[in-house]
């Protein structure tokens, strides 16, 4: 009998399974453990914020030095009206944290609070602000935060992304572009909802120094006024589109019968030359 | 954003035109060995046949070295993370591994029989992060030569 040589009909050393099922059942594997894991310990993130004091936060916050970006000289003009005003508005939502306010000449109309209990004004603002119940609304908005301890929450868990990104995939791997999206959106969502809550903060803030509530929605009128973002953006933005917050003001307004009185114009220290 | 489609983009490709190179590749194989089937080759230190007078012998080697695509490397990347079979690298091995040895074999297209045939492997390229990029196949042998008779 001869031999006769063939080649083998099934090549056994290779899976036929498609790929593609197999790249979708372990990507999704990945972003549903990114996803939970992501949820718990930003729970825990929350829990732990609210049992850590100011003095502890002082503590831990007081080597935290404040961007030199944001800050050219102490003592810009306006400086002690903005601290002096703050710390009126510190009173009426008893945040008991020494808040110190500095302004950074800048283009930018914004605030940010930073831990540690700095609150940064860019000089922008005052630009497009016309009267101060407006500039207070927005002090009050960043007091707000810290009542509500969004600073260390923000912080807490940008630490813990950061954190699950390394170890699930090394730092920087390709992997975690992936999972980033999904968690952008739930970050933002969250992020939404904490502006949400701290506008709803400092319109109460701002009813209780000036006895009625005009003002709040002036700044939001005036950054609708300037750019208007697109609707995908939507979903990313951390904060709450301008008419979706100003359509929230004014349904409190009216729901908690707060009145609208004229408002104060603008300390003519900050309004630039 | 954009770092998220340029990624889309290079995994799509990496899918396409890897697989377009894997079935082509696959085809090519499936043609030459059809063709080497018939000359004996294997791992034997002796000739089939002892009683036939060797004319001349040498030694042949055939590698190759072969590249896994972009989409695979993400697919094993994940794989890393659960465990198990790392299924997507395994016509990566396959293919190099039947290439090589049709390399060698063709290197010596008169021998009569191919003995004392060994096979190596190793990954020639580690890449940025320690991941396997490519492997290489070295095969070698001993190509014999019969006096005709």
């Amino acid at each position: 009998m001869d031999y006769k040589p063939v080649l083998p009909n099934i090549n056994d050393n290779i899976s036929t399974d498609s790929p593609i099922k197999e790249a979708l059942v372990l990507l999704s594997g990945v972003v549903v453990f990114f996803l939970i894991a992501y949820g718990v310990l930003g729970l825990c993130v929350d829990w732990a914020v609210t049992r850590i004091s100011p003095e502890m936060e002082a503590a831990i916050f007081s080597g935290f030095q404040v961007p030199s970006k944001f800050i050219t000289e102490e003592n810009q003009p306006g400086q002690a009206m903005l601290q002096q005003l703050t710390d009126d508005l510190r009173e009426c939502c008893d945040v008991d944290y020494p808040v110190k306010v500095l302004i950074a000449p800048s283009e930018t109309a914004n605030a940010v609070a930073l831990p540690g209990g700095t609150i940064v004004v860019f000089s922008g603002l005052f630009d497009m602000l016309r009267s101060q119940n407006g500039l207070a609304f927005v002090m009050a908005h960043e007091l707000g935060h810290y009542k509500q301890r969004d600073h260390l929450r923000g912080m807490g868990r940008g630490i813990v992304l950061t954190a699950l990104s390394a170890l699930l995939t090394g730092s920087g791997s390709n992997i975690t572009q992936l999972a980033a999206p999904g968690v952008h959106l739930t970050q933002a969502r969250y992020s939404r909802q904490r502006e949400a809550m701290a506008d709803d903060q400092a319109l109460e803030t701002l009813v209780c120094h000036y006895g009625h509530a005009g003002g709040a929605t002036e700044f939001f009128k005036a950054m609708g006024a300037e750019h208007d973002s697109g609707r995908l953006n939507a979903y990313f933005a951390s904060h709450p589109e301008g008419e979706a917050r100003i359509a929230a003001l004014e349904k409190k307004i009216q729901d908690r019968h707060f009145d609208i009185r004229d408002v104060a114009p603008l300390p003519v220290e900050v309004i630039s030359k | 954003m954009e770092q998220l489609i340029i990624f889309i983009v290079l995994i799509m490709m990496g899918y396409f035109f890897g697989r377009m190179a894997e079935s082509r590749h696959y085809r090519s194989i499936k043609e030459r060995e059809q063709f080497w089937m018939t000359r004996p080759a294997g791992s034997y230190k002796r000739v089939s046949d002892p009683k036939r007078t060797i004319l001349k012998s040498e030694l042949v080697s055939g590698n190759v070295v072969i590249s896994v695509d972009y989409f695979k490397r993400i697919v094993a990347g994940l794989r890393n993370i659960f465990g198990g079979e790392v299924r997507v690298y395994e016509t990566l091995v396959d293919r190099a591994r039947r290439e090589a040895l049709l390399r060698l074999n063709e290197s010596c297209e008169d021998a009569d029989e191919i003995i004392n045939l060994r096979i190596e492997t190793s990954s020639i390229y580690k890449g940025r992060r320690k991941q396997v990029g490519s492997v290489e196949v070295l095969a070698f042998g001993t190509a014999v030569y019969f006096e005709q008779k």
